[in-house]
């Protein structure tokens, strides 16, 4: 699904990101972890082509990501409230994404009713737009855009960030569902239990650079705990 | 502690990104800055002679005293809409061990450094030195121009005072306004004369200098007025002076959906310019530009050739689409990066973009058209607005669209609409320019031909041509565009 070849991003002669190869199969879900400063975010929007790499190339399905926009028909992504619009309520954020994919108001609504747990009755019908919603909120709406095209692949920064733990634990949920239909999922997190339990795969970046890329088993959270631990 | 604070202050101000980035911008506000104080002070100095220009034999002294209760009231006014209230730079040490009332005193001060408070000052002490000591001598001189100053600093303090009270009871500063203009109401029926009492007690203020006591306890008064009403309200969610966020009406327009993708672009565009103040007060400028032809076609000089009034034909029907279009894409650097990962082509986000200038060009043309009613002139207007709009719609809106891949540098929207420079950058001043002079240029070889005519009908043609052939000269945009966009994306992520 994507393929990432010598990708390198340096600012002012630092190495911000350093990746010579990374494959990722369709379905497979892969949890990037690593302190501040790892570069996972560099990472991120350098496959959804919003940095221009130093070198190297990212490929999805295939193809350049900066060479057409193909990627963009099945990318669903959040990284940070620059993915909101923040003068729009809620509700014509989504009527908006949802134009975009083509999707009827019909479809809209019925994908927000999907999403009435998860929303916890503090999204839709607040009369608020999205800047005056708290950060976690925000990112609420952000993830449930991203999810709503039904997209292949699904990249997530930090979703669990923000969020107060019930809403935590119905994210989870939501994303394992979502693994189980068969998409293919990037998301960062801080949180080691989180990203274990939902990916299948783990990526440790260290200033850069991959360190670690194992698959989920009963001793990874030791061994990230331990890699983690000063 | 004052001290330190007002270190952080300085520091906030040359440290702030707009500041730094813009280093040439900077210099030519700043010079523009200098040019319009020194005219100020030039108008100080040579008060005695505009007065005696406009009135001739009348005494100079005693008709800016009449003026000057007038002048003070304007000030509110303008101060009411303009000056911005210092207050929110305090919320970061409000949980430290930093007494309130230091806090408040500073606030207070800081509003002082206004450029408000020292253009009288600028205007008013060359006046008083040269035509006052001869009235007042020196000690009654620098008596009015203390008072003069007390009186501004009272307006500031007002202001202050009231535009907060506006979130708080909103119907004291309504009574207050309404107050004023009763009076100016009054003044106008000629019931009372605010001249006259003006005249009396700024004379007053040069012959005896007692007089300056009344304003000095105002000015206390009023500062104190401040300083508790601030202090009860050290809350941020208080202190900031801010509408509660209504939502307007959120239903799509209707008529827009028709046009399915772009329709929906359009949609989002004009939300965000109705829901900014910033962008609101750019669209609005605008339309008061469309008098701009008064200008021009008043006078004989111009109407009788053709170069002059192909400048205000320009001017006007693109202007619209110019004040928005030349920031485009900076309004929505806040949700860019959005932009570029939806599915969305530049070339339809392009697009959208004509598809919403080329209305605005046809708004500001057909009101243009009503210059037509004027006698002799008024089919020669219409005839060279008609080649104008065109050429604004087929050539200048790519030039705008390609100019608008040289933006890099956001615009915040949440700031306020006035004195915000955030955003002004080299390409807005190159742009106007090629806008505007271009087509005179195509004109120029046919008006000395001693063919005005078919100048004008170039200049639509052109238009004509460049609109049919949009969809091409959109893909020379949109390919620049996909080069730049890195730049761009990441000069908007940095606040």
């Amino acid at each position: 699904m994507i393929e990432v070849r010598d990708l390198q991003k340096n600012y002012n002669g630092v190495t911000v990101v350093n990746i010579p190869s990374l494959l990722v199969q369709k379905g497979e879900t892969i949890g990037l972890v690593g302190n501040n400063g790892a570069g996972k975010t560099t990472f991120f929007r350098m496959i959804l082509d919003l940095i221009r790499p130093t070198q190297g190339q990212v490929f999805s399905k295939g193809e350049n990501v900066r060479s057409n926009e193909d990627w963009k028909q099945y990318t669903g992504s959040h990284l940070d409230e620059g993915f909101l619009i923040d003068f729009l309520t809620p509700e014509e954020y989504f009527s908006f994404i949802g134009k975009l994919n083509g999707l009827t108001s019909g479809d809209v609504q019925a994908f927000l009713e999907r999403f009435r747990d998860f929303f916890n009755g503090e999204i839709l019908e607040q009369r608020k737009y999205i800047r005056d919603f708290s950060k976690g909120n925000q990112k609420k709406v952000g993830v449930a855009a991203a999810v709503m095209s039904d997209p292949e692949l699904l990249i997530l920064d930090e979703p669990f960030a923000n969020l107060d733990p019930s809403s935590q634990i119905r994210l989870k949920n939501l994303l394992k569902d979502l693994k189980a239909q068969g998409m293919t999922m990037l998301i960062s997190s801080h949180d080691l239990n989180h990203v274990i339990e939902v990916c299948d795969r783990i990526v440790l970046l260290e200033k850069g650079k991959v360190v670690e890329d194992m698959k989920t088993n009963e001793t990874t959270l030791q061994q990230l705990e331990s890699y983690f631990t000063v | 502690m004052i001290k330190l604070l007002l270190s952080h202050q300085w520091k906030e101000a040359s440290r702030s990104s707009v500041w730094q980035k813009n280093l040439a911008v900077n210099l030519v506000l700043g010079f523009f800055m200098l040019i319009m104080l020194l005219y100020v002070v030039l108008i100080g100095f040579f008060m005695n002679e505009l007065v005696q220009a406009l009135k001739p034999g009348s005494n100079t002294v005693e008709m800016v005293n009449r003026a000057l209760l007038y002048y003070f009231l304007t000030d509110l006014g303008l101060r009411f809409f303009m000056q911005e209230l210092p207050v929110l730079g305090i919320q970061p040490y409000l949980h430290l061990p930093v007494g309130k009332g230091k806090l408040v005193h500073f606030v207070l001060w800081k509003s002082i450094t206004s450029l408000f408070n020292f253009l009288p000052l600028l205007m008013f002490i060359p006046f008083a030195v040269r035509m006052l000591p001869e009235v007042y001598g020196t000690g009654g001189t620098w008596m009015w121009v203390l008072g003069m100053f007390l009186i501004t600093l009272v307006n500031n303090f007002l202001t202050l005072y009231f535009k907060r009270q506006l979130v708080e009871k909103p119907l004291v500063t309504v009574g207050f306004l309404l107050v004023v203009v009763a009076l100016a109401t009054l003044d106008y029926l000629n019931f009372i004369s605010v001249g006259a009492a003006s005249g009396i007690f700024f004379h007053a203020l040069g012959a005896n200098m007692g007089w300056v006591a009344v304003p000095l306890v105002a000015f206390v008064a009023i500062y104190l007025l401040n300083y508790r009403f601030l202090i009860a309200h050290t809350y941020p969610e208080e202190m900031r002076v801010r509408k509660q966020s209504s939502i307007g009406e959120s239903a799509e327009i209707g008529f827009l959906q028709r046009f399915g993708e772009l329709g929906t672009l359009i949609g989002l565009e004009l939300k965000l310019i109705m829901r900014h103040k910033r962008s609101k007060s750019t669209t609005m400028l605008s339309i008061v530009f469309l008098a701009y032809g008064f200008l021009f076609y008043t006078n004989k000089m111009y109407t009788d050739g053709f170069a002059m009034l192909i400048f205000p034909g320009i001017f006007m029907t693109g202007f619209m689409m110019m004040s928005y279009g030349q920031f485009v894409p900076g309004w929505q650097s806040a949700h860019f990066d959005a932009l570029l990962t939806k599915r969305l082509s530049p070339y339809t986000f392009y697009l959208g973009k004509f598809w919403m200038f080329v209305p605005a060009c046809a708004f500001a043309y057909l009101v243009t058209l009503l210059y037509g009613f004027m006698p002799t002139i008024g089919g020669k207007i219409m005839a060279i607005n008609t080649a104008c709009f065109l050429y604004n719609i087929g050539v200048n809106t790519f030039v705008v669209l390609f100019m608008s891949t040289y933006n890099k540098k956001r615009i915040d929207l949440s700031k306020s609409a006035s004195f915000n420079w955030q955003g002004v950058g080299a390409s807005q001043f190159i742009m106007m320019l090629p806008t505007l002079i271009i087509p005179i240029l195509i004109y120029l070889p046919f008006g000395l031909m001693e063919n005005p005519w078919w100048g004008i009908a170039a200049i639509g043609l052109l238009g004509v041509l460049g609109f049919i052939f949009h969809r091409q000269l959109l893909g020379v945009v949109v390919k620049r565009f996909q080069r730049e966009k890195y730049a761009i994306a990441a000069g908007f992520r940095q606040s």
